[in-house]
């Protein structure tokens, strides 16, 4: 018996049932003219282990065995009886390029049963599917075609398809063919836009189509139309019917070496395929219980992916001629038999292996190279193994850490303890360590450099000024007049309480004349130069170490220092804001702007005595005209990076906005994310005329507002705000947010920044502490002048050094003693009374001084 | 099949790997599909969000880990239809950049260009990554001429780099504008290191200062300001140099390099008392916490101390050891002859030690500590000087038990350095050999040096005997080594060792002639005085002892003789604590050389004098 050059192997009932085409020995029959189609039944033998011939058939045909060829085999149900039988499809060229097709049945008695035939005048070759019927199924210039043999006719499907990518049957529907094809749009989507749909961005879609009722079913419930383009061969692994939705899973194959799972239509799992070009897909269910997609690629290698937690490659085969699933070795599940390309070896089903990657495992004949693998998985498994080990590691570091920290403190209070104890043994007293030798000692002490320009405003201060108002000027900005009037600096230093008021010069008998307005005032600082030299060039002065704390002096000096940075430079201007329109329902109108302030004149040096004094300082006229025109209107233009105005303009804006100040800190990022927010995002440019303040140009609502960016250390900041109105206040806010490194904690601001606020807090508190125990003590002094108590007043006991009075028993009844007198004293001491007016004057100072410091708690809080 | 991941970003570490996770399969997922121009802004933007996550969860950038970004660009090219399986990444980016002209992929292109700096930047490409930043920038405004004359490349590009705006649609885990602080930052400083390691000092200096003034984290400001005050120190400016320091301080006192360094340059300023305390809270501070490992900040997933990893900033951040830092500070007090407190800080560095060797002492090469004998032998040295001879005696006791077994019975050294040094042509083995006998020789000093102390010790105690006999075996120490050479010739070339060695030998020598003039065994005072005088001729303290041990013996005419040779040749170089070579003896030498110095040299001189008076009248 000659082998025919190709076999097919297909799995039946746990045997093995090997196809294949020999010629007739027999000479007295015409050798050419007729063809032998064979089946052998292999069993496996346990004992063994090896597969062994159970029977075997032979069907004759009539053909050349040249023109004959076997194409396909597959079980499928035999649609009379229900049996699902061994089916062969075979082909037999004919005259004429047309081409019969046989499809043959194999009963259990190994007769082949011809199930029916048909004639086409091309060939089969693009996805051929055997089903229930039996039929057949194919593509052919992109029509599908199926015969069954019920009718024994070629029917066709009214689509066109480019692939078919699964056969098989779904419940409530029968045989369904999944396809692809191109993608039909419709018309409305629009050609210069983006396509949003998936079929239109890939081009391709999945169909469905009942062979039974012949009708379409849409593809979505298997996968995403996305994965039309990529997807080679599916295996549906589940389907149901659920509250009349097909509810489906299945495995995907792609051309992207990928196998997806996919459940209801959705991608549920990824897996990276080990070969190239993946072409078919089935599963095995093991003795674990566990799911397997065996994988099979054009270049003949198997892959198998195992259902976990994620899609992991479980094993992997090269050199595989065939891989069936079926329960060969009669255990109750499945296992994979794996036929290996072996040319040495012509006997069939030598070289084998029948695995289900557990338990079970039988091989044969080979000297295969199996790719120990499950390695991969077990790569991530390590992976993840190491980190947790890696933390165990770290957290016992740590406290391991803790532990020695914890005994250095020990070992520390031990030798103190044996130190004291030494020092008792002789007679000496014991010193405890001080705080400075226990803890940290500043190195450097704070105080900065002042800046060099602070010397020459003490002789500016002194000189008279001529003309002490230097400008008056209003602006009109929204619905607001402002009236500015600029005070030379050393008139201004000589002011206190300054407002300015608007008094009407026409006589309107009706109203008052006075205009109610509402004050500011307010200092821009120049332009200055950013950091002209770079500190790279100088070297600073040596510094003078300051190793003593005691030494208080340094600290009274830096604090004059630091108030009159804030009176630095820039002449100040007051400021009159009205509402607009009430005056401009006059048309025309002209007021007479008045600047009233306390003027202090000096005495001495510390006596002041102050003067109340009204100076007018011109008169505005407003029209309607003028308004319209623009004249008094600001003009804030973007020039380059700048943003141009004049300081009059500059300061109405300031003027009419409301004021909000932040302070921004970071606990771990620098802030320089603020600054790139305030030039990028918010688009701001820097006022030419003072580079501190910024003007937004962002387009909208925020357009117009004003920020203040200080930064006093690279982790801690102010920002203010200038704005219209609270609702741009919080547009830029949640801008803001968007922006903060995470870190940050931001604090509005009442007044004044917290440095200053602690200040004056401090002094404040100073103060009342001050104001109580001066009263206190010129109440005792007064008192003590009239009684004394008890016999020594002058010793306290707090004076006498306790420790040698606590040595011994008697020092300790001395002691109790001095404590005893001590108390009599102090009561008595509380029963003492006091004058009047005396009391009413102390209350007074201490409750003012209270209420100045509780302010200060109150805005700083 | 848009599953669309936003990250959220307060992420602890280990949120963050699982985030990377998911960001890794929703990645493999639409890498699964063919690449289409619609989806690919999501993608690129999955990929960043992704790789984001992949360098907060790793400790540095890793080079590998850039190969999302090609696969990413790979994609890009195949959605237009073109190929680039074979170019280099940095050709990849150009093909894209130039080729790819989609509106919508821009934005998502640019971050990931971001990215790609980043990893560029890690790596130390420089170049490649001002390269790319010239394609991104050309790509948005052609027209723009990016660098002017003087400034940064680098810095001006990422600087001119318009960071797209971030869409509502496709959130990102970590701002693209943060990202660009942070390239700009880490650009700054590694150029600046570049440079402070190439000396060009103004220019990294100017480059710190940038990367001090950009968006970073307080630990690596703190660095940034370390390394500035490197930069001003090395030019020569102390005081910028500690003001930078103490920047570093306030940023962040976790940063003790900042520290040491302080007192490095107090050291170099002089300012004694500083750098003790410098040290002293350095030693506080590193007893207290030991330098923790880098606790990341959750907040973000790239950051500055990622990228910038450089062996000089590893050097310059070096944490110092306790032990080290102890050390320091007994040597220093020493030096300065605060003997109380370098007995303490020499004690409490020995009782380190006790704790165990391996724990306590860094055995890496940058290790400031000396040998262990040697700080044996310093402390002492302090303690001698603290009047505590006793325990002096016991430690100087520990060296020479420990070198018994490792001093040879004989030694033949060259006496010169040229022979030594210049081995001939197989240098291996005789390189070998002679550091052998270095370390033999360094041994011998320490033991020689341990008798003599321990004499010292005992004539400080009044036991002249037991001094003499703690002096001579020094001596019979040192005679195990032969020096060979020409002793004629002015010995300018001495080795170190050998140079050491023969102070040891004199300063034995004058010692144990001052215990025998104390026995009045005069006649063997003089032996070894003569002998001292030979091995170092001129030297002040052997003449000295001479002229009174002649005028001792009653040798009057001869006394005066050599008094008035050696008062009237030039009184040689003061500098009694350095070698002939302008090296200093080692530290523990210190205290011998002071008490060897003769002590009555006024009355000495008015004795001869008065005599050669009287003589000349006779």
């Amino acid at each position: 018996m000659l082998l025919g050059e190709p076999e097919q192997f297909l799995s039946y009932n746990g045997e093995v049932l090997l196809f294949y085409l020999s010629k007739t020995k027999h000479v007295e029959e015409a050798a050419d003219k007729t063809m032998n189609l064979c089946v052998r039944r292999m069993a496996f033998n346990r004992d063994t282990k090896l597969f062994v011939q159970k029977s075997s058939g032979v069907f004759k045909m009539h053909a050349s065995h040249l023109k004959i060829e076997i194409i396909c085999c597959s079980c499928t149900m035999d649609s009379r009886t229900g049996i699902i039988l061994p089916c062969i499809l075979m082909k037999k060229k004919q005259r004429n390029n047309v081409v019969k097709y046989l499809l043959l049945l194999l009963h259990s008695s190994n007769q082949f049963e011809q199930s029916f035939h048909f004639q086409l005048d091309y060939e089969l070759k693009e996805d051929i599917r055997l089903f229930t019927g039996p039929s057949v199924l194919w593509r052919h210039a992109n029509k599908l075609f199926y015969i069954s043999s019920d009718t024994c006719t070629v029917q066709s499907a009214p689509v066109q398809l480019s692939s078919i990518v699964w056969t098989g049957e779904i419940e409530d529907e029968g045989t369904v063919v999944l396809g692809v094809k191109t993608a039909c749009l419709p018309e409305s989507e629009d050609e210069d836009e983006f396509p949003t749909s998936d079929r239109a961005i890939w081009g391709s879609e999945f169909f469905g189509y009942a062979i039974e009722t012949q009708k379409m079913l849409t593809g979505t419930c298997f996968m995403p139309h996305a994965y039309s383009r990529v997807v080679s061969s599916v295996y549906v692994c589940k389907n149901e019917m659920l509250k009349k939705q097909l509810r489906i899973s299945l495995v995907a194959i792609t051309v992207k070496n990928q196998l997806v799972w996919f459940q209801d239509g959705l991608p549920k799992g990824v897996c990276e395929l080990p070969y190239e070009k993946p072409c078919s897909v089935k599963t095995a269910v093991t003795s674990s219980n566990d799911l397997l997609f065996i994988v099979s690629f054009a270049s003949g290698n198997v892959g198998v992916v195992q259902r976990r937690d994620s899609l992991q490659v479980a094993s992997k085969w090269q050199k595989v001629k065939s891989v069936l699933v079926d329960d060969f070795i009669g255990s109750g599940s499945e296992q994979l038999l794996l036929l290996f390309k072996d040319d040495s070896n012509t006997d069939m089903l030598s070289t084998f292996k029948i695995t289900d990657l557990g338990p079970v495992s039988y091989a044969s004949g080979i000297n295969y190279k199996h790719d120990a693998s499950a390695a991969e998985g077990l790569q991530e498994n390590g992976l993840l193994t190491v980190q947790a080990l890696e933390t165990r590691l770290q957290a016992g570091c740590t406290s391991v850490r803790e532990l020695q920290q914890h005994l250095g403190l020990k070992k520390r209070v031990i030798l103190e303890s044996c130190r004291a104890l030494i020092d008792l043994v002789e007679e000496r007293s014991h010193i405890l360590p001080t705080a400075k030798e226990e803890g940290l000692v500043s190195l450097w002490d704070d105080v900065e450099n002042p800046p060099h320009s602070l010397s020459k405003e003490t002789s500016l201060a002194s000189k008279v000024p001529e003309h002490f108002i230097e400008k008056l000027w209003q602006r009109v900005v929204g619905d607001s007049l402002v009236v500015g009037v600029k005070l030379a600096e050393s008139f201004y230093l000589s002011l206190s309480d300054v407002s300015l008021s608007l008094v009407m010069d026409q006589d309107f008998s009706s109203i008052s004349p006075i205009i109610e307005c509402r004050n500011k005032i307010m200092k821009l600082n120049k332009a200055f130069s950013a950091l002209s030299v770079s500190s790279c060039e100088i070297e600073p002065p040596q510094k003078k170490m300051k190793l003593d704390l005691h030494s208080k002096n340094d600290l009274k000096k830096e604090f004059p220092k630091r108030c009159s940075r804030v009176q630095l430079d820039g002449a100040k201007t007051v400021i009159a804001v009205t509402s607009l329109s009430p005056l401009l329902a006059f048309h025309r109108v002209c007021c007479i702007v008045l600047l009233h302030a306390k003027k202090q004149k000096r005495r001495n040096d510390s006596l002041q005595e102050s003067k109340k004094i009204t100076v007018l300082c011109g008169k505005i006229l407003l029209s309607l005209e003028d308004i319209s025109n623009g004249k008094y209107s600001v003009k804030m233009l973007r020039d380059n990076s700048y943003c141009t105005g004049s300081m009059e303009d500059i300061l109405a804006v300031l003027a009419v906005s409301l004021r909000f100040s932040f302070q921004i800190v970071s606990s771990d990022c620098t802030l320089t994310p603020i600054n790139s927010w305030l030039l990028g995002e918010m688009e701001c440019t820097p006022f030419k005329e003072c580079h501190d303040n910024i003007f937004c140009h962002k387009a909208g609502n925020v357009y117009g507002t004003v920020f203040n960016w200080t930064l006093k250390n690279p982790f801690e900041g102010v920002l203010t705000l200038f704005c219209r109105n609270l609702t741009v206040l919080f547009q830029c806010l949640h801008s803001l947010f968007g922006v903060l490194p995470p870190s940050c904690d931001v604090k509005l601001l009442r007044s004044g920044s917290k440095g200053v606020l602690t200040e004056q807090l401090a002094l404040a508190l100073e103060k009342e502490m001050l104001a109580l125990r001066s009263s206190f003590f010129s109440k005792e002094s007064k008192a003590e002048n009239s009684l004394t108590w008890g016999s020594e007043p002058s010793k306290k006991i707090i004076d006498a050094p306790v420790a040698s009075l606590l040595d011994s028993e008697e020092g300790v009844q001395q002691f109790r003693k001095k404590l005893q007198n001590e108390q009599q004293e102090s009561v008595l001491s509380m029963n003492q009374t006091v004058n009047g007016a005396l009391y009413q004057e102390t209350a007074l100072k201490v409750v003012e001084a209270q209420l100045s410091s509780d302010m200060i708690v109150w805005r700083l809080s | 099949q848009a599953a669309r991941g936003s990250g959220s970003g307060g992420a602890a570490a280990r949120e963050a790997r699982q985030q990377q996770g998911s960001f890794g399969e929703l990645l493999l997922r639409m890498r699964g599909l063919p690449a289409a121009l619609p989806t690919l802004p999501l993608e690129l933007t999955v990929l960043y969000n992704s790789l984001l996550f992949t360098m907060g969860a790793s400790d540095s950038a890793i080079e590998g880990e850039a190969e999302g970004i090609r696969q990413g660009l790979l994609r890009v090219l195949e959605a237009c239809g073109a190929c680039g399986q074979d170019l280099s990444t940095e050709e990849l980016w150009q093909k894209v950049l130039q080729e790819v002209t989609a509106e919508e992929l821009q934005a998502p292109l640019h971050r990931l260009g971001g990215l790609q700096a980043a990893w560029w930047l890690a790596a130390h490409r420089l170049g490649s990554t001002a390269g790319l930043f010239h394609l991104l920038s050309n790509a948005g405004d052609s027209g723009r001429a990016c660098c002017t004359e003087g400034e940064n490349e680098l810095l001006s590009l990422l600087k001119a780099w318009r960071v797209p705006a971030e869409e509502a649609s496709l959130p990102l885990v970590q701002r693209t504008e943060d990202l660009k602080g942070i390239l700009c930052t880490a650009a700054a400083f590694l150029q600046g290191l570049q440079e402070l390691e190439a000396g060009n000092f103004p220019a990294a200096f100017s480059l710190l200062q940038e990367a001090a003034g950009g968006f970073c984290s307080k630990r690596v400001l703190a660095q940034i300001y370390t390394c500035l005050s490197c930069c001003a120190q090395r030019m020569g400016k102390p005081q910028t140099a500690l003001q930078h320091l103490k920047r570093a301080l306030q940023v962040d006192f976790q940063c003790l390099p900042a520290l040491s360094h302080a007192a490095a340059v107090y050291h170099e300023l002089g300012e004694t008392d500083a750098e003790l305390q410098a040290l002293a809270l350095l030693y506080e501070a590193l007893e207290k916490n030991p330098p923790a490992a880098a606790s990341s900040s959750p907040y973000f997933l790239i950051r500055t101390e990622l990228l910038v990893h450089t062996p000089l900033l590893a050097t310059l951040l070096r944490h110092c050891h306790p032990s080290e830092v102890k050390y320091l500070l007994a040597q220093r007090c020493l030096q300065d002859g605060r003997v109380a407190d370098a007995v303490e800080h020499y004690l409490d560095f020995l009782a380190l030690l006790q704790e165990g060797l391996q724990q306590q002492v860094p055995l890496d090469g940058s290790s400031a500590l000396p040998r262990i004998p040697e700080v044996f032998l310093e402390a002492a040295s302090a303690l001698e000087q603290a009047g505590r001879h006793q325990d002096a005696i016991t430690m100087c006791e520990e060296v020479i038990s420990r070198t018994t077994d490792l001093i040879p019975r004989m030694l033949r050294v060259e006496e010169r350095l040229e022979q030594m040094e210049c081995p001939s042509p197989g240098a291996g083995l005789a390189g070998g050999l002679l550091s052998q006998k270095k370390e033999r020789l360094c041994c011998l000093a320490w033991r020689a040096a341990g008798y003599l102390h321990q004499g010292w010790a005992w004539a400080m105690l009044g036991e002249s005997k037991e001094a003499v006999t703690q002096f001579s075996r020094g001596l019979g120490d040192l005679l195990r080594v032969q020096l060979y050479g020409s002793g004629v010739e002015p010995k300018e070339n001495l080795l170190p060792e050998v140079e050491v060695l023969q102070k040891i030998r004199l300063l034995s020598l004058i010692g144990r002639g001052t215990q025998f003039l104390e026995l009045g065994r005069h006649k063997e005072a003089l032996l070894d005085f003569q002998h001292g005088l030979q091995i170092s001729p001129g030297d002040p303290a052997a003449a000295s002892y001479l002229v009174q041990a002649l005028w001792k013996l009653d040798r009057k005419q001869e006394a005066a003789a050599h008094w008035q040779k050696f008062s009237q040749s030039p009184p040689g170089e003061d500098g009694q604590q350095e070698g002939r070579q302008g090296r200093p003896f080692p530290l523990y030498l210190a205290s011998c050389l002071k008490q060897a110095v003769f002590p009555h040299s006024e009355s000495l001189a008015r004795s001869i004098q008065d005599y050669l008076g009287t003589r000349s009248r006779d």
